[in-house]
């Protein structure tokens, strides 16, 4: 399976770490390379400095072959338009979009992109925690 | 014609500037609180200190009503998402957008916004049109009349 991810913060980190250890071909992206110090140092993925709303670096991550695309940026804007590209253009066949803003979450969800909204489920969890004690 | 623009930078300065002047209704939309204190010395009240891609706050611009939606901000996906929100959930009739990156007008428009326009783009067609082809006869000298 071949992963492209934008964004190596804390989420983007932990999910390449878990797909390459489940033997997938993982590519991340992000604009400052000292973010890849969160995937350790033997990581066995490709990590590529550069811009994951830019089409010609897109196609040097290998989105083209990708069956799966994830962004996961800090940048609910940034995460909405990467993913709309590799919809859109490059049709992969699997796509998801980090979104903290639970409206704009719920305007693109309707647009077809397939969110993820870590304000809701962060809120949600705590929610729950608090109703079960 | 009711326009609002989205970000405060030099294009959409002097674009809100010129369409106050042509009498259109204006509405300029500025993040930065500091820089929107600024524009309105230079324009007046037309100016919201807000964010454009933000639909709690576009709904307080009167935005159903807007004619054309133009985003003009110097970061393409802000642009693209606003203008997004603009189309598709406020049914604004004209939509257009400042492109940054040239390769970016594709996504644009292949996502409904109206018009994608980018500088660069311009300044090569413009670039272009003064190359002649390689294939083209050169143009011919002009004769000098001899005595």
């Amino acid at each position: 399976m071949n992963v492209v991810i934008v964004g190596c913060g804390r989420v983007g980190a932990r999910l390449s770490l878990q797909f390459v250890r489940e033997g997938a071909d993982v590519t991340i992206i992000d604009q400052n390379a000292a973010a890849f110090a969160r995937l350790g140092n033997n990581f066995a993925g490709n990590a590529l400095v550069g811009n994951g709303i830019d089409e010609d670096m897109l196609r040097r991550a290998g989105i083209e072959e990708a069956d799966v695309f994830v962004a996961v940026t800090e940048g609910d804007n940034r995460n909405i338009m990467a993913c709309q590209m590799a919809q859109h253009i490059f049709n992969v066949p699997r796509v998801i979009c980090k979104i903290n803003d639970p409206v704009r979450n719920e305007v693109y969800m309707k647009l077809g992109l397939k969110t993820f909204c870590p304000t809701i489920v962060g809120a949600d969890t705590i929610h729950a925690m608090i109703e079960k004690d | 014609m009711y326009v609002i623009v989205i970000g405060g930078g030099k294009v959409g300065y002097y674009l809100a500037r010129d369409l106050l002047e042509r009498g259109d209704e204006v509405l300029l939309v500025e993040k930065d609180a500091v820089r929107a204190d600024w524009l309105t010395t230079q324009l007046g009240s037309i100016v919201m200190n807000g964010d454009g891609d933000e639909m709690s706050f576009l709904s307080t611009t009167g935005i159903e009503r807007a004619d054309f939606v133009i985003a003009a901000t110097g970061d393409d996906e802000d642009n693209l998402v606003a203008l997004q929100i603009a189309k598709k959930h406020f049914n604004v009739p004209h939509t257009i957008a400042r492109v940054n990156n040239p390769n970016n007008i594709r996504i644009f428009k292949i996502l409904g916004v109206d018009e994608a326009i980018s500088a660069t783009e311009l300044l090569l067609q413009a670039m272009e049109q003064k190359i002649p082809d390689d294939d083209e006869e050169p143009p011919e000298q002009p004769k000098i009349a001899r005595e």
